[in-house]
């Protein structure tokens, strides 16, 4: 269990807000924190690795208190076990992806962590290029590496898909569940992307001007709130086409692409770049095994 | 879509479905969900929800007499207005409970030679009505 209570009077664009949250995760899980630009979530992950002090507050992590403002107790980054990963890679430019892990390690440290991650990440083909050799995907698989090397207790991710395309986005998100799944991390993710949310998180909070205003399972929060059919996803317009008196809208839902028929009542309420819910009962669809 | 305000009037559970009645206007609709008043709170007898079911999924019979037919919601109607395309049409209708458009192929107008201004019934499998709060 981590219990994060946090206060701290932030600076933002729009004026000054108090970040004021108070979370209960459970060991294990995987939390989003979902919200707008400006609303605190950044701020949250650098107070839990010590890189900002908050006002006030308390952090415990499986029962090692890390943050007591009241106690006069706050642990150095280093003596917090996180993994962080940002947006912007980080990796050292003039080692290979090897050192760059070699370089995380802790002194006394086994060197057989670093072998595992190459294996599960599947970095063996790049372990002797320079980041400048590598894709943007690759580079931050290398990030995700490195920040397990110290085997942590809290992987913390700050949009770190942000830059990537769809299909490497997914492919990394791929990387991200097994490593969490494989190292039974708590992970903390910040994510803009509700289609990653869904497919990522345990739990996820919704932040506004520094306050956790919703906290639950993101089908819950995202979407069974509209209708109850369960063959559920959302997605975006990418294109309406007139098709005799009806209308052929095409959307967007991660990397796939599906069409559905409007009727033209509905069409005046929908345009390209809308975000939408495509739902149907799930009496409706079919399953057949591919070969 | 369309879409429709009722209130629960019956719900019957069997494990992790649930039959639903729901009560619009003077007709009665059911559908079939996979939730039960256990987990989706919003399933309580007496609470409004909305019932939704596409266009292309109404179905058309000549006449206002109820045909034996598994279909269970059934409402009468008087066709409003027929716009005819190449393979597919739409139909708007008004039935006891409101406006109910329906998208059909214009095949099966012309084998019903359907007009405005004649009485039909509409139908809806339970399977195809979706609940929203």
């Amino acid at each position: 269990m981590i219990h994060i209570a946090l206060q701290k009077k932030l600076t933002a664009v729009q004026g000054d807000i108090l970040l004021d949250i108070n979370i209960d995760i459970d060991q294990g899980d995987l939390i989003t924190i979902y919200g707008d630009s400006g609303a605190g979530k950044t701020s949250i992950l650098k107070m839990m690795a010590g890189l900002l002090q908050a006002d006030k507050g308390c952090i415990i992590c499986n029962r090692n208190t890390w943050l007591d403002t009241e106690k006069g107790i706050c642990l150095k980054p280093q003596q917090r076990k996180i993994g962080f990963v940002f947006q912007d890679y980080a990796l050292f430019p003039n080692m290979t992806v090897k050192e760059n892990l070699f370089y995380a390690l802790e002194k006394r440290q086994s060197k057989k962590i670093i072998d595992e991650l190459i294996d599960i990440i599947e970095l063996g083909d790049l372990q002797d290029r320079k980041p400048q050799k590598l894709s943007g995907g690759q580079k931050q698989r290398v990030a995700l590496a490195r920040a397990l090397v110290r085997k942590p207790e809290i992987l913390m991710l700050d949009e770190p898909l942000s830059a990537l395309d769809n299909k490497m986005r997914a492919k990394l998100q791929d990387y991200i569940l097994k490593v969490h799944k494989q190292y039974n991390l708590t992970t903390l993710l910040i994510s803009h992307e509700i289609s990653e949310v869904i497919k990522m998180s345990d739990i996820v909070c919704i932040i506004e001007n520094g306050k956790i205003v919703k906290q639950g399972s993101p089908i819950g929060i995202f979407t069974t709130k509209q209708v109850s059919g369960k063959f559920q996803f959302s997605g975006e317009i990418v294109h309406i086409e007139k098709e005799d008196v009806i209308y052929i809208v095409t959307i967007l839902i991660g990397t796939n692409f599906v069409k559905t028929i409007a009727e033209a009542t509905e069409i005046q309420t929908m345009s390209i770049g809308d975000k939408v819910i495509v739902a149907s009962k799930a009496f409706n669809p079919l399953i057949q095994k591919v070969n | 879509m369309n879409s429709f305000k009722g209130k629960i009037a019956d719900i019957k559970t069997n494990g992790s479905l649930s039959l639903i009645t729901i009560q619009v206007e003077s007709v009665l609709f059911t559908t079939i969900v996979i939730e039960t008043p256990d987990t989706a709170s919003y399933l309580k007898q007496g609470n409004s929800v909305t019932i939704i079911f596409k266009e292309t999924e109404v179905i058309i019979s000549k006449g206002i007499d109820q045909p034996s037919i598994s279909i269970q919601n059934k409402t009468v109607g008087e066709i409003l207005d027929i716009k005819k395309g190449a393979l597919l049409s739409t139909l708007t209708i008004d039935t006891t409970i409101g406006k109910i458009i329906a998208v059909v192929t214009s095949d099966s107008i012309d084998q019903l030679q359907l007009y405005v201004g004649e009485k039909i019934t509409t139908m809806i499998k339970a399977t195809e009505i979706m609940l929203s709060k």
